[in-house]
């Protein structure tokens, strides 16, 4: 899928009603996200170009296209989940536009100033004692969320993760792969997300007998987390050199214990990053109540 | 850890006595062996004079698979005769339904029931379709449980599963993923074991997979484990994270075994044992106590229970006559109850220790009585204790690769 090739103008045009628009992003390959005023308040705007190829070879049960699909969901999952830690809707649902005489859809969300991960890593580093335990319990929150609809975001990752400057909290983004295990047609879309933090499970997805549910978010949680903590991801080694490799690694590799790279980091908390890095769902938690407790006794130094 | 009593054919006076002892802190009752009505008072009369026991309730359902079983009272129970000689086709989406309704309705029948314990069928492997039915008995009492019943007290989640099933580690991880994150309380346990043997010799590798089993369900998933028809190597259980256990006074409420159900022929009147803690055994009291006691060794083979004074007064031989099925059953239950507590209160941990500590000195103990020329028949040990290490061993290897 190609990024649109839009500018700030050409948005302009499409969108009477929204004002000081700015390039914010270009998003996985498939999005491009400008930031605009609605009624004096600033929005993210996300633009896509549908998959019309795809439409045009499925039956007509299934025409909406994937990319359109997609962007239904995420903006359906967006409405249903109520959690202070997920991006919340905007003001405009998904809607059709042509601009230069090209199809797209857009649809708004929250704009949410601050900083995502992997950028707060490249130039901050690792994240402070207190404020892992916080991500933790925070995206932990919002994965409860999603799976409170049955759903899996399947996409957990630092890039995916907001640092709010107003308060610190953390705000799971982009629910545009989530899984809803009520909606067989969604197996259409296959295993998708970002190698480096698919669960073991994820990578197995067409296996009938493997178990997909809220414990492969947890699975990627605690590889955010780990690198969070550590500074490196716990599938990437010095000799790695491919995601392939890393994928492997993900299915039989040991991670190092994470307090053996950050001194100072409790060993409460090691050990429930490391449980969430269980190769098998049922060696994690069971209730995602159970890791936020496990979490909030970690950060007033229980184990 | 506290220890049930597996109910079943003639029960008589001894779980009033059990509980009143202490040595058990409850009990699993068996439609098989009592008619509905009176199970109904038995429970009643329970609760009005153990205020604290548990009363549980296994509906035996798997009995429904059996052709022409010997299932004596369990027709007169709706659930159960409404669904007799049930084949595999017979498990659809609709009939599970019904199955699971109708006895979860009897169980909510019985006021004193402590929880709801779910009808299930018995599988030989993880992947065979009967696992599959079993878990779909299983998610249909969840769903029954939460919106009918709703969750007017804890249910348990009911598996029997093949001893041999827990040879399959790959099959016993998908298993397990399958059923860990079920909003239950916890699970009944039953391990089918292979008739032809002896109760306290598993195969090692699945005894020692069974032990995984458990630990993952109730350590790391924090779910109540209780394990039926269990018997010496309950302490095992109990330091891998079992929260209860449960034995009863016959072989074949010690030991599950569907040939239990099967029409089979007469059964000889068992040879009269006593419940060694110090040797993790039963042993006979002719002549393998006897010959323990003829070698001035008897104390160091006996339990320290209130009914030791028995043999210990007459001498093994002649005291046999006064050690009723009831005494040896009372025995039993506060030996084994005995050694599960002496593990209880430990950090996880040690209890592990404390338990592979217990199995080698009952090596031991067995090694110094070979030594003096006294032979124990082979259903007696001590086979079963390098079982045991081994599979604790085991049990150790899968863990340290968390």
């Amino acid at each position: 899928m190609v990024i649109p090739d839009l500018s700030a103008e050409d948005i302009k045009t499409a969108m009477s009603d929204a004002t000081d628009i700015e390039l914010l992003s270009r998003e996985g390959g498939q999005k491009i996200v400008f930031t605009g005023l609605i009624e004096n308040k600033k929005w993210a705007l996300k633009f896509m170009r549908p998959n019309l190829s795809s439409s045009a070879d499925q039956s007509v049960e299934d025409s909406v296209d994937d990319v359109t699909a997609r962007a239904q969901r995420e903006v359906e999952t967006m409405q249903q989940c109520q959690s202070p830690f997920l991006v919340r809707p905007g003001p405009i649902g998904i809607k059709s536009v042509y601009i230069k005489g090209e199809p797209y859809i857009f649809f708004t969300e929250e704009f949410i100033p601050g900083i995502d991960l992997k950028n707060y890593k490249k130039k901050t580093g690792v994240l402070p004692i207190p404020e892992i335990t916080k991500l933790g319990i925070h995206i932990s929150e919002a994965i409860s969320s999603i799976w409170n609809w049955a759903k899996i975001h399947r996409d957990v990752k630092p890039g995916n993760i907001m640092r709010k400057d107003s308060n610190g909290d953390f705000i799971l983004l982009d629910m545009g792969l989530v899984f809803d295990l009520n909606d067989a047609s969604l197996s259409l879309f296959g295993p998708v997300g970002t190698p480096i933090y698919f669960s073991p499970e994820q990578m197995d997805f067409n296996h009938r007998r493997t178990v997909l549910d809220f414990r492969s978010d947890l699975f990627s949680l605690g590889i955010v987390l780990y690198e969070m903590a550590t500074g490196q991801h716990p599938f990437i080694n010095k000799g790695t050199t491919s995601s392939f490799e890393v994928v492997n690694n993900i299915r039989t590799m040991a991670p190092e214990n994470p307090c053996l790279i950050r001194k100072d980091l409790p060993q409460g908390l090691g050990d429930i990053i490391i449980r969430l890095l269980a190769k098998r769902p049922a060696l994690r938690f069971r209730q995602i109540g159970l890791l936020i407790e496990a979490l909030t006794k970690a950060s007033v130094g229980g184990k | 850890m506290p220890l049930l009593a597996q109910s079943g054919y003639g029960r008589a006076e001894k779980i009033q006595k059990g509980l009143k002892s202490g040595c058990i802190k409850g009990v699993i009752l068996s439609p098989r062996d009592e008619e509905p009505a009176k199970l109904k008072d038995f429970s009643a009369e329970l609760r009005e004079t153990y205020n604290d026991a548990l009363i549980l309730f296994d509906p035996q359902f798997y009995a429904t698979t059996v052709l022409c079983p010997r299932d004596q009272n369990l027709p007169s129970y709706d659930y159960y005769n409404n669904n007799k000689g049930l084949s595999r086709t017979k498990f659809t989406p609709q009939g599970i339904q019904r199955y699971v309704s109708e006895a979860l309705a009897f169980q909510n029948s019985v006021q004193e029931l402590s929880y709801y314990i779910s009808p299930t069928v018995i599988f030989e492997d993880f992947r065979d379709s009967w696992s599959q039915i079993s878990l779909g008995l299983a998610e249909q009492a969840i769903e029954h449980w939460s919106k009918d019943l709703s969750r007017n007290k804890p249910l348990l989640c009911s598996l029997a599963i093949s001893e041999f099933a827990f040879r399959n580690r790959e099959g016993l991880d998908e298993f397990l993923d399958a059923i860990s994150a079920w909003d239950v309380n916890g699970f009944y346990l039953l391990i089918n074991r292979n008739s032809t043997s002896s109760n306290a010799i598993f195969d090692s590798t699945a005894l020692g997979n069974i032990l995984y089993f458990i630990h993952v369900l109730s350590r790391i998933n924090n779910y109540e484990v209780f394990c039926g028809y269990s018997d010496w190597h309950s302490f095992i259980l109990e330091a891998v994270g079992a929260s209860h256990t449960a034995c009863g006074w016959f072989q074949n409420l010690k030991n599950f075994s569907m040939s239990r159900f099967l029409p089979a022929g007469r059964a000889r009147q068992p040879r009269k044992r006593y419940s060694s803690g110090p040797l993790l055994s039963s042993i006979l009291i002719n002549p393998e106590l006897e010959a323990v006691y003829s070698i001035g060794s008897l104390p160091t083979a006996l339990s320290g229970t209130s009914h030791d004074s028995i043999l210990v007064n007459h001498g093994p031989a002649a005291g046999e006559q006064f050690w009723s099925g009831e005494v040896a059953c009372l025995s039993h239950w506060e030996t084994i109850s005995s050694i599960a507590s002496s593990l209880s209160g430990q950090p996880a941990s040690k209890q592990l220790e404390l338990a592979t500590n217990k199995i080698n000195m009952a090596k031991t103990l067995f090694r110094s009585f070979q030594q003096r020329e006294i032979i124990f028949d082979p259903s007696t040990g001590p086979n079963h204790l390098d079982i045991w290490l081994q599979a604790i061993q085991n049990f150790k290897n899968s863990i340290s690769s968390f």
